[in-house]
């Protein structure tokens, strides 16, 4: 379920509809192009249009939106974060028998991400409690998750000297290992949003909390306000978007004993934004995946 | 791919081209630099802003590479030329392609020339950019005579391979709203020295590659028989390599190429323009006192001015 997000003031949405299916004809049907490479195919269409639909999409709408003309666009930026979480006991090597606590890194790399000098304005209150969180016993290394971590590091996008130092929206796109149609040939229909979620989550989480210790927050001086961004994964025809909403930092072992906030992701199911595209022509265009985007992108301060 | 080191830079492009060359820019992009109303707010914080991210801030290492900041310097300055389109509504019926390939062929007293390939990124247009050079000056090009480089022949350096097609393409397939070839960036983001071209075969390689997409667009407009052409066709070209900046726009007035007299193209070139002087990543620090602290040196505000023109040219 997701909030309402912004007021659409006068949005001219024959003129961003045009932009959008300009975007999709150049890059799949008029830009003479080779075969895609082999797993590839998300580097071949989807990707550029994705880079062409946001680039365009945000200089159009700058007018209305005062943060993005102030705003950072990177292309393939580098997302780090770094965590303590629960706690292990070592099993081999000179320290074993000693309790550590368990290492996460998130190293991510969304395909475009906007990078705003103000934050966005919070959703829910900072102590909301929307529901519980699911508890797993095992360590993460057996599923096998977190076990390669090269170098633990923090990072948005950008040091912390740049002055756009708030996450407002980044763009996932799902490689094409994971595209439907394996999914469908394997009968695991229902994994298909699985895949959106989990990328939603994950680096809305890692992207909020890194920009939070920019900010000079960590496990023991928790965050005073919340951090809010936002998110779209695609795959170059469907499309889910998330907001994030970090309300807390302290997630190791003795700083979650006392501590009730719970992080809030909201979400929606991946719907398409064509149908198809046939002879230099969109069929079949969604234009509430449109005006969902669009209003991701609209989103600011109540003060702009 | 045309990659060779041109022997005499932008010379031997010029007889190639059959094109004049004037130093500078045209007047009607001068006209747009000196223009206050065409200017971005605070453009000289926001500039400086954008350095500072593809030189300092971009990476998670201490210093990134060009291959790296190079790019990135690009997408933000045109980024930054994209959000005028608030005020210039008609800016946002320009499209980018990446990784585009262009074909052209065309003969050169008895010398059959072609420029192939993936070139540099080109910015596409619904409308053409006006001709930039008066009938007058075009008619005043029939007395210049092209400079030859005797003996060293005009296709030294270049490639010869065996043609066994004569192609002629712009890139992109018929019915494509965004018909005209406005500008085209080249980025050279090699690491090292060797691998990137230097600024004179830099400019050689943008007038080719300029000429090669007008022409192009000629022969879809207006057939394949060579002729002096009613409306001239404007492609301009931007090359740099993170900091330095060569410009050009670049009228294709004929295509009547296998003689070399009569009506010559034309070329104007503003070469070799710093954005800044230098990039301090990190602190310079002598005997434990900091003598230059990290920063931007030297901005050039008028590079980006000249950068913004070019993007603008055409649609104010």
């Amino acid at each position: 379920p997701e909030p309402a997000a912004g007021e659409a003031p006068c949005l001219d949405m024959g003129e961003l509809r045009s932009l959008a299916c300009d975007a999709l004809l150049q890059e799949s049907f008029y830009q003479n192009k080779k075969r895609p490479f082999l797993y590839r195919d998300q580097d071949h269409t989807p990707g550029p249009f994705l880079t062409q639909l946001v680039s365009t999409l945000a200089a159009s709408l700058c007018g209305h939106n005062a943060l993005l003309a102030a705003s950072s666009l990177d292309l393939k930026p580098e997302v780090h974060y770094y965590w303590h979480h629960g706690e292990e006991v070592v099993v081999h090597g000179h320290r074993k028998g000693r309790v550590d606590p368990v290492r996460f890194q998130i190293d991510d790399k969304p395909h475009l991400q906007i990078r705003v000098p103000k934050q966005l304005p919070e959703i829910v209150p900072l102590e909301s409690d929307l529901g519980d969180v699911p508890v797993i016993d095992h360590k993460p290394s057996k599923l096998p998750l977190f076990k390669k971590q090269y170098e633990n590091k923090v990072f948005i996008g950008s040091k912390v000297a740049d002055p756009c130092c708030y996450g407002h929206t980044q763009f996932h796109l799902i490689p094409d290992k994971l595209n439907r149609k394996r999914f469908m040939r394997a009968n695991l229909e229902d994994q298909i949003e699985v895949v959106y979620r989990a990328n939603g989550i994950a680096s809305l989480f890692a992207w909020t909390a890194a920009q939070a210790m920019y900010q000079g927050f960590w496990n023991e001086a928790d965050v005073t306000r919340p951090f809010v961004s936002q998110a779209v994964v695609t795959d170059g025809k469907y499309f889910a978007f998330f907001c994030y909403q970090l309300n807390t930092l302290a997630l190791t072992v003795e700083t979650i004993q006392n501590n009730p906030r719970k992080n809030i992701c909201w979400g929606t199911d991946s719907k398409p934004l064509y149908d198809v595209v046939e002879n230099g022509s969109v069929k079949g265009f969604n234009d509430e995946v449109l005006l969902q985007l669009v209003h991701f992108l609209l989103n600011r301060p109540k003060e702009l | 791919m045309f990659s060779w080191f041109v022997f005499q830079g932008v010379r031997q492009a010029q007889w190639l081209t059959k094109t004049k060359l004037v130093e500078g820019l045209p007047p009607s992009v001068l006209s747009i630099v000196d223009d206050p109303a065409h200017q971005l707010e605070d453009y000289e914080e926001r500039v400086k802003r954008v350095i500072s991210h593809a030189r300092l801030w971009d990476t998670t290492e201490a210093i990134p590479k060009r291959e790296h900041y190079c790019p990135v310097l690009f997408e933000d300055l045109i980024h930054l030329c994209r959000l005028m389109s608030v005020k210039y509504p008609s800016l946002t019926k320009r499209m980018l392609a990446r990784n585009y390939k262009i074909a052209a062929t065309w003969e050169r007293e008895s010398i059959l020339l072609q420029v192939r390939g993936l070139n540099g990124i080109l910015m596409n247009s619904v409308a053409p950019i006006p001709p930039v050079a008066s009938k007058e000056e075009i008619l005043a090009t029939e007395e210049h005579v092209l400079e030859t480089f005797y003996p060293i022949s005009p296709t030294i350096d270049l490639q010869e391979v065996n043609v066994y097609q004569e192609l002629n393409s712009t890139g992109f397939r018929d019915g494509y709203p965004y018909s005209h070839p406005h500008t085209l960036f080249f980025l050279e983001s090699a690491n090292i020295r060797p691998n990137r071209f230097r600024p004179e075969q830099l400019r050689a390689k943008m007038l080719m590659f300029a000429f090669g997409n007008a022409l192009a667009k000629a022969k879809v407009l207006y057939g394949n028989d060579p002729k002096v052409l009613e409306q001239p066709i404007v492609v301009q070209s931007v090359g740099t390599d993170g900091q330095l900046f060569q410009f050009m726009v670049f009228q294709l007035n004929t295509t009547d190429l296998v003689s070399g007299d009569g009506i010559k193209n034309l070329v104007w070139i503003d070469s070799d323009q710093e954005l800044y002087e230098k990039a301090q990543c990190i602190s310079e620090v002598k005997k434990r006192v900091v003598t230059k602290p990290a920063g931007i040196y030297g901005f050039q505000p008028d590079t980006f001015k000249k950068f913004l023109a070019l993007y603008l040219h055409g649609t104010v």
